[in-house]
């Protein structure tokens, strides 16, 4: 009983959100750092290069295959083969090529993670260094010797 | 996070009651074993992290598999933020304190919450296969789009935070449940 009253107020905060997202694209559908018209992108002649995900591209642009995919690009993309069970292709996680996406993230995460504990535990350090009274000994002042 | 659960009184470790005459001896066992509370938290809190990572790295995982993963992840989303309510409560409500400890985290918990939030409503506001396969049409919106790829981004910049703020209490459990598992608890 206590677990399905939090479940319910989680997920009034999470409709919430949800709505805020919604009246976000009603009222004012334009993102942090993007001018009037949208992310500028490059066009030559009349062909659209660099065409962010979801943008439309400009009349009488040609656009050209792959533009307009999520990051990440189209060589993970698999379509459904119209069986109505999706095309899932699992063999293909396992090339090396597609494991490299995974690592870079993995990486990336685990870089934060890393600063974070340090820059935590040095602080936790210099706090209770504080605490005792006795603060670490400036750089380059040895004791004993 | 489910760093909270190391803060509480109870927390780490249960078993059966120690007022029994053999209470005295079984203490280093119940000492042993992990609270089967934390060790779904800390479980089910290292699947989220792995199923973010994955779902992230689209090129690796393509569409399919990156917009059903994405579903299972706002419902993970959900039945983290239910398990941790109490945590949610307790600190919002101290928040106002001059010594509530846990503002930084909070905040960052909050910016997580928009973020994932809106990263997985905008997946599902621009699903390509998953939703079309259950009949459901979606809005396909360039909004969407971008809500989506600047919502990501911002969400794998804080999970990490989210996660390394914990992990006092990450090391903590880990380390009981390892020697829980070996069997090598210290006595």
């Amino acid at each position: 009983m206590r677990f399905l009253r939090q479940l319910a107020a989680a997920a009034m905060v999470v409709a919430a959100v949800v709505l805020i997202g919604l009246a976000w694209s009603r009222l004012a559908p334009r993102l942090p750092g993007e001018g009037p018209a949208g992310h500028a992108f490059a066009i030559r002649g009349r062909v659209v290069t660099r065409l962010p995900p979801g943008a439309l591209p400009p009349p009488g642009a040609q656009r050209p295959s792959g533009a307009g995919l999520p990051p990440g690009g189209a060589p993970g993309i698999r379509r459904n083969g119209g069986s109505g069970i999706p095309g899932l292709a699992l063999g293909d996680l396992l090339e090396p090529v597609n494991l490299v996406v995974l690592r870079d993230s993995a990486l990336l995460e685990a870089v934060v993670i890393a600063a974070v504990v340090i820059a935590d535990a040095g602080y936790r350090r210099m706090r209770r260094a504080r605490r005792a009274g006795t603060g670490p000994p400036p750089p380059g002042i040895t004791h004993g010797k | 996070m489910a760093g909270e659960a190391g803060r509480r009184k109870v927390p780490v470790v249960s078993g059966s009651s120690a007022a029994s005459p053999a209470g005295t001896a079984s203490r280093r066992g119940r000492r042993a074993r992990v609270a089967a509370r934390t060790r779904l938290d800390f479980w089910f809190d290292a699947a989220i992290l792995a199923g973010y990572t994955v779902a992230y790295s689209y090129g690796f995982t393509g569409v399919v598999i990156h917009e059903w993963l994405g579903i299972g992840l706002g419902i993970a989303l959900l039945l983290h933020l239910t398990l941790h309510w109490d945590w949610v409560l307790r600190t919002t409500r101290r928040l106002f304190s001059p010594r509530g400890h846990d503002k930084l985290i909070w905040l960052v918990n909050l910016a997580l919450l928009f973020a994932m939030t809106l990263c997985v409503a905008s997946g599902i506001a621009i699903s390509r296969v998953a939703l079309p396969e259950l009949g459901i049409y979606t809005l396909q919106g360039p909004f969407w789009f971008r809500l989506h790829a600047l919502t990501a981004e911002v969400t794998v910049g804080l999970v990490p935070v989210h996660v390394a703020l914990r992990w006092r209490w990450i090391a903590g459990v880990g380390r009981r449940l390892l020697a829980w598992r070996l069997g090598r608890w210290p006595r």
